[in-house]
């Protein structure tokens, strides 16, 4: 399905992504066959057949795993493998933190239902799942700004995903000062969906009749919940969890931009603007990988909740 | 949860109560206000004996057992004082309670099929239950499981603790259940409901394992009901509940016997019975129970009672002991106060034993118009539906892309059958065994090769598509769920005219029609304007019968018509039927698991096993002496509500669950749970195993599939 995918989304950006506008308007302005080179070089040469451009692109990819150039010749390659450092730098924290946070607040309000902690814990999560990021991660910069000035030194970056002169620990400290800001901002934007998601379920199985069953057995009301409601709630709680980890990674273009961390969400747009045919193909790529990784975790996730599946 | 206690009540009578309730009410915030679910519940319990809570949906009897196991939801108030062992429950919190539940009062829920956790196997539930008291680890607990599951009838018990809820029946599920329930060995188990999903023969069975686990701990049990047949069947004494409040309270041969309570008396007018033969139609209570909210302070039944006086509505009659005037000849002194038979009304002393007010029946018994077609003899009478051979078979597929066939499930396998005018044909048999698809299949009107369906003496087969639409005319029907078969957008109006239109009916005609049958049904035809929210359940019936009449069909078939019901409104509905027959000389083909009421109102019946019919004949033939050993466990396993009879008649209890329906090989299907098949001698038994055996008998009047009746 990857591969399918991949391929679709070769000839859709070359139907639509014409890197010969990027000459338009040179000066001096480029002759026809100057541009038909310079185009040639990267394999993207709108007048050779498209056919023969796929199957040079195939096959640089399969036996040379080198996933093409921009129209400006720098290779995807390393371009991709850097920004998908920083994205997983940045995302995979916040993606853990929100789906606990979310998991387990929804858990909190499930259990509280109707009582005022429910009702506070709903309706933050209703204001957070209405700002928009950009709102959100202004407020945050703002904040942080003004905590620095208080404290007099700089604690937080607002920009950047790395300072260039850390080395040793001294890494890790700098990473934790520029990764905090853009994490809270993710965070307090994402994890109201998974709260309510969780919410919503638990509370359907903690009315479910094997939950009393589980009460008139001798538990008590949390130990019930924890024990015989959870877990059946879990189930598409991680299935929706996991499917959503390709979308995060090309999702977050306006946090990534904001704090000016150079990932895969802002690569992205910026192929698109630049008419970088191959790193178009190579993002989308990625995130049809992402998709089965998230299918094939939803499933491992399915299987650990619910041995009914592991009989036979 | 708020709680009162109530300081200085009456000290009960007994002081040897292991549950005393006194005063208990619950009531819950609506929208429409507080509902008053509970109001006033008093009783004892005493240890190994066997109380019985009956009343209809509504009346209070659920919440009343949640209340004593602290299961009510946090928005409910709870008053009063519920003493188990004279310690005090009410207002015990959550952890509290949680060591007395499961270990001192347990309970068996209503749904098997949903009070396991789906995602834990037996075992683990089990386990649990014994180890959560912390009077047993985990090894020892896995042993008493295996002991459990053995007292409650689970063959294999060590291999079936690995498996998982969904890999069991209902029957068996509920067996499991009850394990969990008797697992502590509590003083007091709680059934709500606890054989209403199931079929009668696993009921029987169910009932039967419940009072081994009675007998097994000594536990006092509260049975809670609608079914009278059940109360009749193993409670000693009984509470009879309605609108939140006990109105009478005796003990079961009591209640049976000389009723008191005006509501009652009519409870048990209006229940079918299977053992005997009604020459008079079913006495139905009028109206609907009240709605919990905001409720007067007089007699709830009052609306409902044929004997109401002004007194009943000044005050909430309170439950008293009955002057016993059947007593009076022994000692002459009067009239003895039977301090075991309270009653809640105003009239009790008034009323006499055979539920009668100065010799009058409190309830009259209404009068429906005999039939001109019953004066006819049945084989002039002209066939208003002819199945022959009908079969019906499902492919079981395997594969997710590629399906191949692994087998076939033989749903119906060559049943035959005809309904003459005015007559009602019964099909009965246990969940599975084929009747609904029989019913869809005839709807269907096309017949799988090798059999043929005839509607009025015309074969269905190859009719073209406009043939077809005018049979459809002349066949309707009518579905068990009163609710989900009435488009809720739609007015009565519509909803009745409807087939009509299909037909292309004038408006006017339409129009005259709806009223007419509105009327015909006892509904009020101004009411055609509103939807079906605002009918309850027997007027939604009622509705979905006058659609189904609306096209003057000669057949009527109805699915499970009254199981959906209350027994007050499920009499006036069948006695609707019965003159609908009477009146149109209107043909119903039926299809219930309720044997009771297919003995009232049916003609001739058709016990299906696995797809066949192995005994079918005229009712009265059929139940007064049941051929096939099958029909005979079925009849036998119908509780009767008549305490003296149901505890001394022998029940033949079937063994097991209905088998797969996927072997279509020779021999009798019934083998398997046969108890006559294991009384003969081998060659014998042999031949119900090689050789089907086909439908013998009277022919037309009665006949059996059984090699040895």
């Amino acid at each position: 399905m990857v591969v399918v995918a991949t391929n679709i989304t070769y000839f859709l950006a070359n139907a639509f992504l014409d890197p010969r506008t990027l000459f338009v308007g040179r000066r001096p302005p480029l002759t026809e066959q100057q541009v038909d080179t310079l185009l040639q070089a990267n394999n993207l040469n709108s007048h050779e057949s498209i056919f023969l451009r796929w199957w040079t692109w195939a096959k640089d990819i399969v036996l040379h795993w080198d996933w093409g150039n921009s129209p400006t010749g720098d290779p995807v390659n390393g371009e991709i493998a850097f920004r998908i450092g920083v994205s997983a730098e940045l995302l995979l924290g916040a993606f853990v933190l929100y789906t606990i946070i979310g998991i387990s607040l929804g858990i909190y309000s499930a259990s509280r239902q109707y009582k005022v902690s429910d009702r506070i814990v709903q309706a933050t999560s209703i204001i957070t799942l209405n700002i928009p990021v950009v709102v959100m991660s202004l407020a945050i910069v703002l904040a942080a700004i003004g905590f620095n000035q208080k404290v007099g030194i700089r604690m937080f970056y607002v920009t950047g995903s790395s300072s260039a002169d850390a080395h040793g620990f001294g890494k890790i400290v700098d990473l934790l000062q520029h990764l905090t800001l853009p994490t809270i901002s993710l965070v307090i934007i994402s994890y109201a969906g998974t709260q309510m998601l969780q919410r919503s379920l638990l509370l359907d199985t903690i009315s479910a009749d094997y939950v009393r069953m589980a009460r008139a057995k001798g538990l008590t009301k949390a130990q019930a919940i924890r024990k015989h409601a959870l877990r059946t709630s879990l189930i598409p709680v991680a299935t929706q969890v996991a499917f959503s980890i390709p979308g995060l990674f090309t999702g977050a273009v306006l946090t990534e931009t904001i704090f000016n961390w150079q990932g895969m969400g802002q690569y992205f747009i910026d192929t698109l603007n630049k008419m970088n045919i191959n790193g178009v193909v190579a993002v989308a790529a990625f995130g049809a990988l992402m998709t089965a990784i998230g299918a094939v975790l939803a499933d491992i996730a399915v299987v650990v909740l619910d041995p009914r599946v592991r009989v036979h | 949860m708020t709680v009162t206690k109530i300081v200085g009540l009456p000290q009960s009578g007994h002081s040897d109560a292991l549950l005393a309730v006194r005063d208990l009410r619950v009531s819950f915030p609506s929208e429409a206000g507080r509902v008053d679910a509970v109001a006033g519940v008093s009783f004892d319990l005493q240890p190994g004996r066997t109380l019985g809570i009956v009343g209809e949906s509504g009346s209070g009897k659920s919440v009343t057992s949640l209340a004593i196991m602290g299961l009510l939801d946090d928005a409910a108030s709870v008053h009063g004082s519920i003493r188990l062992g004279g310690r005090e429950l009410l207002g015990l919190d959550d952890r509290a309670m949680s060591r007395i539940r499961g270990k001192d009062i347990s309970m068996v829920f209503q749904d098997p099929l949903s009070t396991l956790t789906p995602v834990f196997t037996i075992g683990d539930q089990l386990v649990e239950a014994l180890t959560i008291h912390g009077t047993m680890g985990r090894r020892q607990a896995a042993e008493r499981a295996v002991e459990l599951l053995r007292l409650v009838g689970i063959p294999r018990p060590e291999s079936r603790l690995k498996s998982f809820p969904h890999e069991f029946s209902g029957g068996m599920r509920q067996r499991v259940v009850i394990a969990i329930a008797i697992a502590n060995n509590p003083q007091v188990i709680i059934a709500d409901e606890p054989t209403t999903a199931l079929d009668v023969t696993i009921q029987a069975q169910i009932l039967q394992v419940l009072k081994r686990a009675q007998e097994e701990t000594g536990a006092a049990v509260i049975m809670i009901t609608h079914d009278m047949g059940v109360v009749a069947s193993v409670a000693d004494d009984v509470v009879v509940m309605y609108a939140g409040r006990p109105v009478e309270h005796a003990s079961v041969y009591d209640v049976f016997a000389k009723p008191r309570m005006p509501y009652t008396i009519g409870l048990l007018a209006a229940i079918p019975r299977a053992d005997r033969r009604d020459a008079q139609p079913l006495v139905p209570i009028q109206g609907n129970p009240p709605i919990l909210i905001n409720l007067p302070d007089q007699c709830q039944f009052a609306d409902r009672c044929p004997i109401a006086i002004d007194a009943c509505r000044d005050d909430v009659p309170q439950l008293e002991a009955v002057l016993n005037a059947s007593n009076d000849d022994d000692d002459g002194g009067g009239h003895d106060r039977d301090s075991e038979h309270q009653v809640a009304c105003v009239r009790a002393a008034e009323i006499e034993d055979g539920g009668t007010i100065k010799g009058r029946p409190i309830f009259p018994v209404p009068e429906i118009a005999a039939s001109d077609l019953a004066q006819v003899p049945r084989g002039e009478r002209k066939p208003v539906l002819a199945v022959d051979n009908l079969v019906k078979e499902f492919p079981l597929l395997k594969g997710a892309v590629l399906k191949r066939r692994i087998g076939t499930v033989y749903a119906v396998s060559g049943i035959s059958f005809d309904i003459r005018e005015g007559e009602t044909m019964a099909i009965v048999g246990e969940s599975g065994c084929g009747k609904t698809t029989t019913l869809l299949e005839i709807m269907e009107l096309a017949p799988q090769h090798g059999s043929d369906i005839q509607i009025d003496g015309h074969s269905v087969t190859g009719l073209n598509k406009r043939e077809i639409r005018t049979v459809r005319r002349d066949l309707q029907i009518v579905f068990q769920d009163p609710m989900g078969s009435l488009n809720p957008r739609s007015t009565v109006f519509d909803l009745i005219a409807e087939p009509m239109r299909a037909f292309r009916y004038s408006s006017d005609k339409v129009e005259k029609r709806v009223e007419e049958l509105m009327d015909l049904v006892g509904l009020n035809p101004e009411h055609s304007d509103r939807f079906p929210a605002a009918f309850s359940g027997g007027q939604r019936q009622r509705i979905g019968i006058a659609r189904a009449l609306a096209t003057n069909p000669k057949l009527i078939v109805l699915d499970e018509p009254v199981s959906a019901l209350d027994v007050s409104i499920q009499a006036g509905v069948i006695n609707l039927l019965e003159e609908l027959k009477a009146r149109l000389g209107i043909s119903f083909l039926f299809v219930a698991h309720d044997l009771s009421v297919v003995r009232h109102i049916a003609d001739r019946i058709g016990v299906m096993y696995l797809g066949k019919f192995v005994e079918y004949g005229e009712v009265d033939a059929v139940f007064e002496d049941p051929q096939h050993p099958y029909t005979t466990a079925l009849l036998s396993a119908i509780p009767l509500p008549d305490p003296v009879k149901e505890r001394t008649r022998e029940r033949i209890l079937l063994t097991g669950d209905l088998p797969s329906p996927t072997d279509n090989s020779p021999g009798c299907r019934f083998v398997s749970r046969c108890q006559l098949h294991q009384s003969l001698e081998p060659d014998r038994q042999a031949r119900c195993r090689d050789e089907t055996p086909a439908l013998t008998g009277v022919d037309g009047v009665h006949v059996n599939a059984c090699h040895w009746r």
